[in-house]
Parts: C-alpha cells; structure tokens; sequence
C-alpha cells in the first residue's frame, strides 16, 4: 500500500495521461467528443472497475476512499478545484449584455428548455417512485442536472457543417448563454431546497424562504460583481504581468466560490459570478489565455472523475429509470426549445435542429449530480442515472444535429425572412491551411486590437465568437478557408479588419523578399552544421 | 460606440484646398491637430503616407478612409474634409476622391480604430447623404447628418 501523497500523485498521472489519450482516440477514431472518452476512461479505470486491481508493488490503484467513498478525499479536493476553475471560465466566456440585446428566439428557447427540462426532470422523480413530492431532494436534483445544455460539442458540428450563421446556429448559440445563466440559478435554488429538507426543515414556506435566500444571493452577488467589475480590473492592473493578474483573479474566484458555499450555496456558483463579473472587462483574454493551460490538465480529470464515481452495480436495477429519464431528457430539450422556436419563425426542420442542438449536456450536468451525491441530497443510483442521461444526450447530440442538417430544407417558416437576417458570410480562400491559419491569428489579434471579446468556441475547432456591445462576429476555418459571418450592418467593419491585415500579410511577404538578410540569415543558421570534422559537439 | 467626441466641429473642413493625395492629407493632418490630442504632427503624416503605400484608401463614390497608427497621438482623432472638385486618390473605382474620413489612432494601445472608420462611415454608403454632405453649408449640418 502506497502512502497517501504518492498514491495521489500516481492517480493524477494516470488520469491525466489516460484521458488524454482515451479522449484522442475517440475523437480520432469515432469523432465522438472529447469529454465521452474521459467519462469513460473514469469509468473504466475507477474504483468500481480496474481500480480494485491489484498491481505488484503498488497494489490497488483507485482503491475505494474512508468511510466507502468511490474516490479518495484528495482527488475528490483535485476535481472539485477543477470544477472551480471550470465554472470561473465558463462565466468568464459569458457577455450578459450583449446576448440579452441579440436575440429573441434565444431568450425564448433557453428559457423554455431550461423551464420543461426541470420540470420533466423532477417529474421522472416522482412519477417513478424516487420522490416522495416534488420539493424533495432527489425530484430537484434529476431537474437541475436535466437543465444544462453543454452548447460546446454542437458549436463544433455547426461549424464543420458550416451552419454557424444559419438561423438556427445563432438561435443554438444565443440560447445557450440563457441556458448557462438560468442553469446556474435553479443550482442555487435547488442546493439551497435540498439542504432546508436534509435539514428536516420541510415546511413549503422555509424551502420557499431558502429558495427565496439562494436567488436574492445570487442577484445580490452578480449585480456587484457587474457594478465593482471595472474598479475591481483597474485593481489588478496595477500588478502589471499577465501571469499575477490571471492567479489573482481566480484566487478571488476561489474565495467567492468559498463563500457561497458558506451561505448555502455550491461552490462553483460563486466561481460563475466572479468570471461573469470579470467578463464585462478587458481582462477577459488576458485571464483566459494564462488560465488555459491549466483548464487542459484539470477539466479532463474533472471528467474521468465524475466517471470514476459510477457504481455499476447500483444502477443496474435502475437502468430502465435511467433510460427513461435520458428520454424524458432529450424530449424535455427538443419540446422545450422545439415549440418556443415554432414560434419564432422557425418550421418543423428548424424546430428539431434547435431542440437536437440544445440536447448535449456536460460539465455543469455532472458538477450538479456530484455536488448532489457528496452532499447525500442523491444516492449512486441517482447519480448513476445522471452519468447515463449525460453520456447519451452527448452522443446522440451531436449525431442527430449532424443528421437533421442532412435535409437541405430551410428552417424558417418563411425563407424569405433570411434576408430579414441579414446575414452574411466572407469568405475567403488560400492556397495552404497554414496562411488561412496564419491570417486568422491575426484577424483574431486585429479584433483584440479593437477591444473586442474574441474566444474560441471549441479547443477542437478553428471557431471563434467575436463580441463587443451588439455587434457580434462568429470567425471559422477549415483547411484554406476562413469564414466571417456577421449582420449585414457591420459587413463593412469585418471587410475593413481583414482587408487590412491582408495588406499587412502582403506587406510582410514582400518584406521577406526583398530582403536579401533574410537569405544569409538562413545560410548562416544552417551553414556549418554539418561541417565538422572532429568529436561530436566540436564545431 | 460614441462618434461625437474625436469628430468635432474644430476637425471638419468643407473646402480643402489641397489638388494633390499629399496635399489632402497634409491638410487633413492639420484639421487633427486642431483637436489637441496630436505630439508629432510629422509622425502622424508619415503613418498616414505609409498606410497609403500600402493600397490606397480612396474608396468608390468619392469616398476616401485615410488612417494610421502612431504612438504620437494620445488617443483616437478624426477629421472630416470636402473637396468638391475632387482629387485623384488611387482610388478602388478610378474616380476622384471628394469626401475624406481621417483616422489616426496610439499604436501600443488597444481601442476602436477600424470600427470608429467603420462607423463613421457607415451612413456614406447612402447616396442622399453623399449628397447632402457634398451640399453642407458648415460643420454642424456635416456632425448632424453622420451622427444625428
């Protein structure tokens, strides 16, 4: 048996190194998103399956924690961290303001999938047998996890579909956020609910006064957070690195995230508000791009360790519930998101496509149900059935996305409001994908430039959203190719940034031609490698 | 974002009399000084001259989008100038150029500078207005037709 501290250092190694290649390889093999392979590298090398074997020398490698716990207390610190900083990042992409102007179809279709999934998802609760009433723990966390929708994994199949700029894409996208946002305060609700019934506190009117606590705190916190975001980035400034203003804020993040917990809410909703507030400043890439590197380590072992805590033998008996509910699952999204958009000038094809697009759920699903499972609001069974609805809905997602683009019919009732739209798309087209990625680095640092929020959608794909005020931009490329799509009333801003940086793309070739130092400075690197006659080493 | 304040009345002239490019954004350059916010009146000149080395900023319909970057202006500065004759910019459709947007904005600092150009001239692309503005009597009439 290994000491605690080596035990925990060779489940960090082993996780890192096998999600990462597990997720490889299915986004390889099966282009299934990255996320299914780590959920299910945890599974597999968990407690519940490979992590009882005994290895020589080291013994059992996820052996089960005190008191009967799937992972150890330490691991479980690792991934709650990771689900911190996941949290901070996702409120970090998030700008209110600008989604609240863009548009209406998305208000109506985040709302109306957030509102029937939580309703179909406490619903399964009771109608099954596992809740007693629609208040109690269990019913309110199968609705929380049934609510968030992980827009990420269907960004990246509208991009290679090249569906971003179609009516629906910008529907899928612009609901999202309402999604992220409303996710996040049902999981302050609902922790607030679950923790007044645990309690024994089951009067409607304290869970009724919690619910009321857990949403005020959560207006409370954000509206400060919007209002000290500018004074609060003016302070961090004053550091100057990059690197001190990037730890700094995701430290306040962790203590934001400490507090909520304090007052009866989960951590990570405190980490979304610190990251929401920061996203109204001009820090907001900065933090990004010192916190990415550490995102890619965590997240993965976020993943896995969610995975690792599915107890097979708890949910074989429940497998048909769980079915059930990843039905009720995928239905709740595609009614809820579906009918809104019927009445948005959507038809019947546009209707599915939003609805399938919404279906995918991920990260805040899981943090929900792990929260739920630590806390003992839900038992493995119930857990177990989450893991399940958020494996399906991952893989069919994008897979029935993919499909219901397949029929080229228009997805507006009535085509002719495409040119209402106004949407258009650049596009433009080089001789090699290393120039076409060459110029969009630099359109991407031009729109940086002009203090626009540029972040990329997916590590997976070339996709990025470009947002200042209400002007918005969705940026893609794929081989040779770049694509800016945009409204038609800022066409001219989008052809005059890369219009310029093709001029300096241009003025730099030109540069490099003319100047003969370039040539020497080649020789000079290459000349003489090759040229000695003596030891190795020796010149 | 807000057009009023680098575009003032002191930065609209409605009769250039430059009848060369150099001469126009020579004078231009001097309309931006007006606004105060310009160190190097040369430095300016010269990022305007190499960006038009570059590909001419003389558009179509006699609209013409002069701009540079330099550390010598302390924030972004926009001038308006009218040279009804017109003037050959080496511009995009081969006619000369009559309505010219300067834009000169701090090279180390982040900020709008396409998107100001942008906007700016956003409304030229209606023909009425062209009209109007190749008609206005003083810089006010010129700040209320692209602004309001």
């Amino acid at each position: 048996m290994l000491a605690t501290e080596i035990q925990f250092v060779f489940q960090l190694g082993i996780l890192i190194v096998f999600t990462r290649v597990g997720g490889y390889w299915l986004r390889r093999w099966l282009r299934l998103p990255g996320v299914l392979g780590e959920l299910i590298v945890g599974m597999l090398i968990g407690p519940y399956a490979l992590g009882q074997f005994h290895w020589p020398l080291i013994g059992k490698l996820f052996p089960f924690g005190p008191g009967g716990a799937p992972v150890s207390p330490e691991l479980y610190a690792f991934s709650t961290f990771a689900s911190i900083v996941l949290l901070f990042l996702s409120g970090l992409e998030t700008d209110l303001s600008t989604f609240l102007r863009y548009s209406v179809a998305g208000t109506a279709v985040g709302i109306g999938g957030v509102v029937v999934s939580f309703f179909l998802g406490t619903g399964c609760a009771v109608w099954f047998g596992l809740a007693d009433h629609w208040l109690a723990p269990h019913a309110l966390f199968l609705g929380a996890i049934a609510t968030a929708t992980s827009v990420g994994i269907s960004a990246r199949i509208l991009s290679e579909r090249r569906k971003m700029d179609s009516p629906e894409g910008v529907t899928i996208l612009a609901a999202a956020v309402f999604d992220d946002v409303l996710g996040i305060i049902v999981l302050a609700i609902v922790v607030g609910m679950s923790r007044a019934e645990t309690e024994g506190g089951v009067s409607w009117s304290h869970i009724l006064l919690i619910a009321a606590k857990a949403f005020g705190f959560w207006i409370g916190a954000t509206a400060a957070g919007l209002l000290l975001a500018r004074r609060f980035s003016r302070l961090l400034k004053y550091f100057k690195s990059t690197q001190a203003i990037a730890a700094l804020a995701l430290g306040c993040g962790l203590l934001l995230a400490g507090l909520s917990e304090m007052a009866g809410l989960a951590m990570i909703i405190g980490a979304y508000i610190m990251g929401l507030s920061l996203s109204r400043t001009d820090l907001v890439q900065v933090i990004q791009k010192e916190i990415e590197g550490l995102q890619n380590i965590l997240v993965p072992v976020f993943f896995a360790t969610m995975g690792m805590l599915v107890n097979f033998a708890a949910i074989r008996p429940m497998l048909q519930i769980g079915l059930v509910y990843s039905a009720l699952a995928i239905a709740s999204k595609v009614l809820g998101c579906g009918l809104p958009a019927l009445f948005c000038g959507f038809n019947r094809h546009g209707a599915v496509r939003i609805g399938v697009g919404m279906l995918p759920r991920g990260e805040v699903a899981l943090i929900v149900a792990g929260i739920g499972l630590t806390s003992g609001a839900i038992g493995q069974d119930i857990f177990g059935i989450a893991i399940l609805m958020t494996l399906i809905t991952t893989l069919l997602g994008p897979m029935l996305l993919a499909g219901s683009f397949e029929n080229p019919a228009p997805g507006l009732r009535h085509p002719d409001d495409l040119a209402k739209a106004h949407n258009r798309t650049i596009e433009l087209s080089f001789p090699s994908s290393d120039m076409a990625e060459f110029l969009l680095g630099r359109i991407v640092r031009a729109f940086r430039q002009e203090e626009f929020y540029v972040y990329r959608l997916s590590p997976d794909a070339l996709t990025y959203q470009i947002r200042k005020d209400e002007i918005f931009f969705t940026l893609e490329s794929e081989g040779g190719d770049i694509r800016l799509t945009t409204t038609v009333q800022y066409e001219t801003l989008a052809r005059l940034v890369i219009a310029e940086e093709m001029l300096s793309l241009r003025s730099m070739l030109h540069l490099a031609q003319d100047n003969g130092h370039l040539d020497t400075m080649e020789h000079d690197l290459v000349a003489g490698l090759f040229g000695g006659n003596g030891e190795e080493g020796e010149p | 974002m807000n057009l009023k304040k680098p575009l003032t009345v002191e930065t609209i002239c409605l009769d250039l009399k430059g009848a060369t490019k150099e001469a126009i954004l020579a004078e231009m350059v001097e309309l931006l000084v007006a606004s105060g916010h310009i160190r190097d009146r040369d430095a300016v000149l010269k990022a305007v001259l190499e960006r038009e080395k570059r590909m001419s900023t003389g558009m179509q319909n006699g609209i013409a989008i002069p701009h540079g970057k330099t550390d010598s202006v302390d924030c972004l500065v926009a001038a308006l100038g009218i040279k009804r004759a017109g003037v050959d910019f080496g511009a995009l459709d081969g006619q000369p150029s009559n309505i010219f947007v300067m834009t000169v904005s701090p090279d180390s600092r982040t900020g709008p500078h396409i998107q100001f150009l942008a906007e700016i001239s956003r409304p030229l692309n209606d023909a009425s207005v062209r009209a109007k503005l190749l008609a206005a009597t003083s810089p006010d009439e010129v700040l209320h037709l692209l602004i309001g």
